[in-house]
């Protein structure tokens, strides 16, 4: 039944996590854990890889929406990459990328933390 | 001359062989009607132009040059028929858009929309040659336009479809889903990431209305702000989802605290909760066909809901037939199998077991050839509890019985062991007695149970001597005993309060009174005729209740 299962990689500032397989209602309460262990642990940049998600559902996408409020609320950000186009359509139809950055490579999504970040620092 | 003519035609159709290329090259309708329109400006020399197609049958303006946005807003809506050019509302818009030459853009069957240009930089007005040449290039392009309008449509309802399918695909997993988890907690859950989800929401909850009040399944607001506002309104008979102008002018305190969004989860035509929805994120509206969706899963989820409440009250109820089966069982083993026969008495004994098994306890304990102990007691309580105290009771009775005790003292013995044993306000009404066969006498102690009546020449004598009921404190006021001389036909009843307290279906107890009425005139009976009679009396006066507490008697009479 291991049709999903997530990776957390740590990039310095920054948290990638991968996903993998089948993202729907049944497996949802899997990257709700994996999200919830970053946060709590005070991780709030993070960049999701989709290279390996070849499907995802509401439920899948609810789980996005459940922590973004208090993500960024912390001046941090949920940023995606890498979605195959299946995947893509999905946030397309329910008007995500007006929400959340899409990237098509991770290290855009990366990049895009760090220069944040430079631009704070120069303040 | 004639060369120059030949050149000019030659270059002309060279243009329009090269824009019928770029154009027919593409489906991107912007990318057409901006070359459309550049090719004609830049053909006449026009400083201005503008092209409208018809959408929804009026024209919109779809691409435009050398146009004050001001002037663009102005574009009437007129419809796009034969006689549009005609038009009042046309025509004044364009004269003040400084237009000089419209055409149709025509396909095979229908009026696509118009092309309209301002005037040449050489002030020159369009001649017929130029309106021809117009016409010819947009015959050229009206395929392309059609095309790629097709295309549009096509893609929108494509769109359209694919929102379709993906939310019946979510309704299609949830309800798999719903089937497969086991907490009402995570049924919530699902519920509210697939509608999150789907609607870009970050504010929501969910609650259950349940017996005693209302039940936060999951919430994105404090439960406490939450539970006092939701008990300011009732929505149990809510039957059609709110929206955000209602909950603005109804509920407003809902409103305050961000919902827009109210939809009930119904089963059966009963409200069983409700799924509250702050805004959506991208500042869309929730559409009717939104509203639906959330309908829907809201439906699944309550049914998801409402098994597992079902399945758990059947399993409790299972459980505690179970248990009530194990009482049942200790009790009977606790009451004796066989009463021992005496010449001098003539002894029948009943006992109806209730529903949920009250405490009644009997015994007969021979304790030698000639004399034999008689017990009456009820444990309250009831279940496997009332049916453990009652095991207890029976063990110190059998010890006891056999020290040669005298009864009032050995009473105060087993009221103190009772006392030791028993805890949270429970006791026992206790009555016991000893029969002497041959001297035909008995000796009592009644702990606070219902007298047993002695009947004698047509008097009823009430056994109440004794002391306090067992088990609410150590002894402190010794027990009395009594000793009685019986005589023929003396008849001893001894009952349990199921017996008068027996009720009917008007709520009318059984009382005192009429057992003793009618134990005067069956007393000449025998035993086991007394003991049926008042049975039947009892049951036909309970007719039609379910019979709450356990039924006991003893019926002894002296031959």
């Amino acid at each position: 039944m291991a049709e999903f299962s997530t990776s957390v990689k740590d990039a310095g500032d920054v948290n990638i996590i991968y996903l993998k397989g089948y993202l729907d209602a049944h497996t949802a309460p899997i990257l709700e854990n994996t999200f919830s262990n970053l946060v709590d642990s005070g991780r709030y940049s993070l960049v999701v890889n989709f290279r390996d998600l070849s499907y995802i559902s509401s439920a899948g996408l609810g789980v996005f929406m459940a922590f973004i409020e208090k993500i960024r609320e912390n001046n941090g950000d949920i940023k995606l990459s890498a979605m195959n186009d299946k995947v893509f359509n999905i946030f397309d139809l329910l008007g995500f990328p007006l929400l959340y950055e899409i990237y098509k490579e991770e290290d855009e999504a990366i990049n895009k933390f760090s220069q944040i970040k430079k631009l704070e620092n120069g303040k | 001359m004639i060369d120059t003519e030949n050149i000019k035609v030659k270059r002309n159709l060279t243009a329009l062989v090269e824009f019928s290329r770029i154009i027919n090259s593409s489906l991107d309708l912007d990318f057409i009607l901006n070359n459309v329109l550049l090719t004609c400006m830049g053909k006449f020399l026009a400083t201005r132009g503008l092209i409208a197609l018809k959408v929804h049958e009026k024209l919109q303006i779809k691409s435009s040059k050398g146009i004050p946005e001001e002037l663009k807003k102005k574009f009437p809506e007129v419809s796009a028929a034969d006689n549009t050019i005609d038009n009042e509302q046309f025509q004044n818009f364009f004269q003040e858009a400084k237009l000089q030459a419209v055409e149709k853009i025509c396909s095979s069957d229908e009026c696509l929309g118009v092309v309209c240009l301002g005037e040449k930089l050489n002030k020159s007005p369009f001649n017929e040659d130029d309106i021809e040449f117009l016409k010819t290039i947009l015959n050229i392009a009206a395929s392309a336009i059609q095309n790629s309008i097709i295309l549009e449509e096509i893609k929108k309802v494509n769109r359209k479809l694919d929102t379709r399918i993906q939310r019946l695909n979510s309704l299609f997993e949830l309800s798999k889903e719903f089937g497969i988890v086991s907490e009402s907690t995570k049924v919530a859950k699902l519920l509210v990431y697939s509608v999150i989800g789907q609607f870009l929401v970050s504010k929501f909850a969910v609650v259950t209305f349940i017996e005693d009040g209302t039940r936060i399944l999951e919430t994105k607001f404090p439960e406490d702000q939450l539970l006092s506002i939701l008990s300011c309104y009732d929505f149990s008979k809510l039957a059609n989802p709110i929206n955000e102008q209602e909950i603005i002018s109804n509920y407003d305190k809902l409103a305050k605290i961000g919902i827009e969004l109210i939809v009930p989860m119904e089963l059966q035509g009963e409200t069983k909760g409700l799924i509250l929805l702050g805004k959506r994120i991208n500042n869309q509206k929730y559409s009717e066909s939104d509203i639906e969706f959330i309908y829907s899963t809201g439906s699944l989820a309550i049914i998801s809901l409402e098994n597992r409440r079902l399945f758990k009250e059947a399993l409790a109820k299972q459980k505690m037939e179970e248990e009530l089966e194990l009482a049942r069982g200790i009790q009977r083993n606790l009451l004796p199998k066989e009463i021992p026969a005496y010449n001098n008495f003539d002894i029948s004994v009943l006992n109806l077991t209730s529903q949920q098994v009250g405490g009644d306890y009997y015994d007969v304990i021979p304790l030698d050839d000639n004399s034999v102990c008689i017990t009456i007691a009820d444990v309250s309580g009831k279940g496997v509890p009332a049916a453990l105290l009652m095991a207890n009771l029976q063990a110190f009775l059998k010890i006891i019985c056999k020290q040669g005790m005298k009864l009032d003292e050995a009473t105060a013995l087993i009221n103190d062991l009772v006392s030791e044993n028993i805890s949270d306000g429970k006791f026992i009404t206790f009555f016991w007695m000893i029969l002497e066969n041959e001297t035909k006498t008995i000796n009592y102690v009644n702990a606070g149970h219902n007298p047993p009546l002695l009947i004698r020449d047509g008097k009823i004598i009430k056994l109440e001597k004794g002391g306090i009921i067992l088990g609410v404190m150590k002894t402190f006021v010794p027990y009395l005993s009594e000793s009685i001389q019986l005589k023929k036909d003396d008849v001893i009843i001894l009952f349990t309060d199921g017996v008068t307290e027996a009720k009917n279906i008007n709520d009318d107890e059984f009382s005192d009174e009429k057992l003793e009425n009618m134990s005067l005139e069956i007393s000449s009976s025998n035993a086991k005729e007394i003991m049926n009679n008042i049975k039947d009396e009892v049951q036909s006066f309970a007719k039609g209740t379910t019979q709450s507490d356990d039924i006991t008697l003893v019926v002894i009479k002296v031959r």
